[in-house]
């Protein structure tokens, strides 16, 4: 681990030198309560390749940034390939795709404990009730061995799992429901799957073909953005944003693409939605009737992998040819301009907020 | 081979030099006659590059694979994915693809990625390794680009029956055995060769207490050849080769889901060798396969795979025009199919037309010209040319200097990949010059060789929409140094020799000016032999300089320059040395390195072997 040792000391000594440049006069003057060194900022999980995957910190009045804190933080790397993050409280768990998830201080970065058996393939985790949920795909190819984890968050153990239909993805939590879209694992699938918190009773909401983002509303709709599937699966269908009532479960509006437009990220923030297709960013409020037709941001020639808009700004990633470090960078929205460019880590996806 | 030879090419420390062949045209309708080999292209047309042929010496003291033994005996650079993992070449600075590998004439890279895992090659199973530098596209088809690696069986009339027995048990519960054994009359040769290779290889990281999990790994080998003289003018030859391998891949994380590969080759060639006055006329039928299945779960059957089968027709012939002039034609055809998991059924047939002309214009120059052009409906085909000067001045100096046009063609994954291939790929194109200066008096040799490759057009998969696409787009330029020496001394029973290999090689991504991820600027190899009596030992170096390995050539993300040195003895026993014990330290000072990212490779380990001859 030469190569670890000396990239952690160098960048261990890079934090040094920063908190002793900044965190001195911000902490005592400004936030003398200091939860840990990574409050007031981005996070931004990157999956890994050919180099470990990892998760940067860029502070939130984008001074400062640090890359790959969880190993500066813990002398240990994340593996590959690092899939989401999900926040409970005052811990961030850090869903790997080598069957791991990381415990930390979600402020701290210091590590408690990783949940290491009864996953395979994990996906994304989500939280109710004090029970840690967690999609698996297993084996990507395989229909029949997806599964959801439900974890015991006192023990860090995984108590329960139940069998789920074909590639479960993303999860909402809402009255005592949890919403499971399936993206379909290698294949794909066109499910939602509803799961009752207290009896684990599951029914299925059909959408359209690769339900992946998705989140609620103003109007108590869960939205979902329906990826559809590509042309190069030799059988191309139509993407959508599906809106559910939540009510009620039954698919209540359903606005599709155009044939061969792929939208493939999806956010909310105050009762605007905000999707990229095409390296092509549009916006729709929750009571608009159409899809937009024209874009507010075209983010050029990039290689976009994640996206999430927070408050006015708009936070992209850039996984540029996959064999470099990506980018973040930053939208104003209400100029529609980049302000902000960070190098963080190796095909970055996932963008959070603490 | 008889026995007595083999022991002293076994005992000897002998590792040759210049290779430069030797066939001037008067012995070669003699040669075919004596030794019967089939890679024409290496024995005839191949004095204006630099090729040398790697001594038994070498093989035996090395391990089974093909990795091991040309990372520590050429500049030659590998990517190997941990040990005993998938393993690649970069030659020159070229990429995996760019390096051809030929047996016996033919040239085996996958027909799915392009590329032969040199982990997946056991050395037992044949008679000679040579290294050819340099393109070889004209000869030897697609990927001979960076330069070509020649595993070739020979067969030879008139040896008697002659068996060999090898075995080597070191750490990790490695065992490495072949056995060899082989019946020669006047009119008849056949020979078989078995051998296996397996390890637990789970050794002890070096900075830590954990061990390599999951990365245990078997392959085994049977390969027949023979020989029949049916007169003075015809002989028939059948080579034969199936590898059978499973490797399990070492985990980067304990909890990682473990996953396992299998592969499956056979190599079948049938040649008639027909020597009708001024005309060597041979005609090749090849039939070869390649299969393998990946297990994303070991603990699962679910599996993802592809097989190939190839059939190779082949029409050589050789005319002597004159005394110094040899004309040389090949016709050949190739036809391959193919399907998988994600490749539906797809055929393609290349046809190609090949022209070789050699001229010794006197005893002391030589050129050669080349041409070839295929057809094929799947691409488009550039037309391949390769002229070169072999020039020796003095006794002791020699100069070459050759210029070529190779290709790599679309692989079938490349253009039929589901959802993803790209019909309309062109191949890669590479036009190159290279320049050796050879310097050999009795005691010492020494060699520099600069070469000078732009290959553009280069293939790389890249993400479209949710999807990855192979397209013609990276222009690298790879230019270079390759320097040699060797130093023999003898002292009464005392045999000295000394000896290296180092390369220079820059490779450099024309729209970036960034060096390629995984191709080091400097490597070197190095080795020392001493002999006395029945007793040999060696002392032999690796050292390869740092590479980035992010595309960006970030300083941060880079694989520390390594050096690894090994050492062993031997001693011969038996009336006639016919057999012998050998001990071996690997890794020596235990330097803690990695060919890959995280891959770490084992420390300080052992090996004991014996073996016989009779």
């Amino acid at each position: 681990m030469k190569f670890s040792i000396k990239f952690l000391t160098c960048s261990l000594l890079f934090v040094a030198v920063l908190s002793s440049c900044n965190s001195d006069d911000d902490n005592f003057s400004n936030t003398p309560m200091s939860l840990g060194e990574y409050e007031n900022g981005i996070l931004v999980s990157a999956e890994g390749g050919s180099i470990s995957g990892s998760v940067s910190f860029i502070s939130r009045d984008f001074s400062t940034s640090e890359n790959t804190i969880f190993s500066n933080t813990n002398a240990e790397e994340l593996g590959t390939y690092v899939q989401s993050v999900g926040f409970d409280g005052t811990k961030a768990y850090i869903v790997v795709q080598n069957n791991n998830i990381h415990v930390v201080n979600r402020y701290t970065f210091l590590k408690e404990t990783t949940i290491t058996t009864g996953l395979s393939l994990p996906r994304y985790m989500a939280f109710a009730n004090g029970k840690g949920y967690v999609t698996n795909w297993g084996d990507g190819n395989n229909a029949n061995d997806d599964f959801l984890a439900i974890v015991n968050l006192e023990t860090n153990l995984v108590e329960t799992t139940i069998p789920m239909a074909e590639g479960p993805e993303q999860m909402v939590v809402y009255a005592d429901k949890l919403y499971i879209s399936h993206k379909g694992g290698y294949g794909s699938n066109n499910i939602i799957s509803v799961m009752d918190l207290g009896t684990r009773a599951i029914n299925t909401i059909t959408v359209n073909d690769v339900p992946d983002d998705m989140f609620i509303n103003s109007n108590r709709e869960l939205v979902v953005l329906c990826e559809g599937k590509p042309a190069w699966t030799g059988n191309e269908t139509s993407a959508s944003i599906t809106k559910i009532d939540l009510s009620t479960d039954t698919v209540s509006n359903r606005f599709t693409f155009a044939d061969g437009i792929h939208p493939a990220q999806m956010s909310y923030s105050s009762g605007n939605l905000y999707y990229q297709a095409n390296n092509e960013v549009y916006v729709m409020s929750d009571s608009d009737a159409a899809l937009p037709t024209a874009s507010i941001i075209n983010l050029g020639t990039i290689t976009t992998y994640g996206m999430v808009v927070k408050a006015d700004k708009l936070y992209v990633t850039d996984a540029k040819d996959y064999v470099s470090l990506s980018d973040l960078l930053v939208y104003d929205l209400n100029t529609n301009t980049k302000i902000h460019t960070f190098e963080v880590g190796l095909i970055a996806s996932g963008i959070y907020f603490n | 081979m008889d026995m007595k030879r083999l022991i002293i090419s076994t005992l000897l420390v002998s590792i040759p030099f210049f290779a430069w062949s030797q066939s001037a045209l008067d012995s070669l309708q003699q040669l075919d006659v004596v030794v019967l080999k089939t890679d024409m292209g290496l024995n005839r047309f191949s004095n204006t590059q630099k090729t040398e042929q790697l001594s038994d010496t070498i093989l035996l003291r090395s391990a089974a694979s093909l990795t091991d033994v040309l990372n520590y005996n050429s500049t030659i650079y590998f990517k190997e994915n941990g040990l005993g993992m998938v393993s690649s070449a970069s030659f020159r600075g070229t990429t995996a693809q760019q390096t051809a590998v030929v047996w016996n004439g033919i040239n085996i890279n996958s027909q799915f990625n392009g590329q032969t895992d040199f982990n997946t090659i056991n050395i037992r199973n044949f008679d000679n390794v040579t290294i050819r530098s340099g393109g070889g596209s004209v000869l030897y088809g697609s990927g001979a680009i960076g330069g070509s690696i020649h595993l070739n069986n020979t067969l030879k009339f008139n040896q008697g029956f002659n068996s060999n027995l090898f075995l080597r048990y070191g750490s990790f519960n490695t065992w490495d055995g072949s056995f060899k054994s082989g019946i020669s009359t006047g009119k008849f040769v056949v020979n078989f060769e078995v051998s296996r290779t397996q390890s637990a290889n789970d050794f002890q990281f070096i900075d830590s207490d954990k061990e390599n999990q999951n990365g245990q790994h078997y392959n085994q080998s049977l390969s027949a050849n023979m020989a029949y003289r049916i007169n003075a003018k015809n002989t028939l030859k059948f080579y034969s080769y199936v590898f059978d391998g499973e490797r399990h891949f070492a985990l980067l994380n304990p909890n990682e889901t473990p996953t396992k590969y299998q592969d499956f080759n056979t190599r079948n060639l049938l040649e008639w060798v027909g020597l009708y006055g001024e005309f060597t006329s041979r005609i090749k039928l090849a039939y070869i396969t390649e299969d393998y299945n990946y297990f994303e779960n070991i603990a699962s059957s679910s599996q993802t795979g592809a097989k190939a089968n190839t059939f190779i027709a082949k029409h050589d012939l050789a005319f002597k025009v004159s005394k110094n002039i040899l004309l040389n034609s090949v016709v050949d055809v190739t036809q391959t199919n193919a399907e998988g998991s994600s490749i539906e059924k797809e055929s393609r047939t290349i046809t190609s037309f090949n022209l070789l002309l050699k001229h010794n214009i006197t005893s002391r120059l030589l050129y050669e010209v080349s041409f070839r052009k295929e057809l094929t409906e799947n691409y488009k085909t550039p037309f391949l040319f390769n002229a070169g000067v072999h020039y020796k001045p003095f006794s002791f100096y020699t100069l070459t200097v050759n210029g070529s046009r190779n290709f790599r063609m679309p692989t079938f994954n490349d253009l039929y990949w589901e959802g993803s291939g790209n019909e309309d790929l062109k191949p890669e194109d590479s036009y190159q010059i290279d320049m050796g200066h050879a310097v050999k008096f009795k005691n010492i040799s020494f060699s520099a060789t600069g070469f000078y490759n732009d290959i553009d057009d280069m293939i790389r998969w890249i993400p479209a929409g949710s999807n990855w696409q192979p397209i013609n787009t990276d222009h690298v330029k790879t230019y270079g140094l390759e320097v040699q020496l060797e130093i023999k001394q003898r002292f009464q029973n005392h045999q000295f020799g000394l000896g290296g290999n180092y390369g220079y090689t820059i490779s450099e991504n024309q729209a970036t000016k960034k060096q390629l991820i995984y191709v080091p600027k400097h490597k070197a190899t190095g080795w020392f032999n001493y002999e006395f009596k029945r007793l040999s030992a060696f002392y032999q170096l690796l050292y390869v300089g740092d590479v980035f390995i992010l595309s960006d050539n970030n300083p941060k993300y880079t694989i520390d320059a390594y050096t690894v040195s090994n050492i062993g003895a031997e001693y011969a026993l038996g009336a006639a040395k016919q057999y012998a014990f050998g001990i071996q330290i690997k890794n020596l000072l235990d330097e803690n390195y990695q060919s890959v990212a995280n891959r770490y490779m084992p420390g300080i380990n052992y090996n004991i072997y014996f073996n016989l001859n009779f």
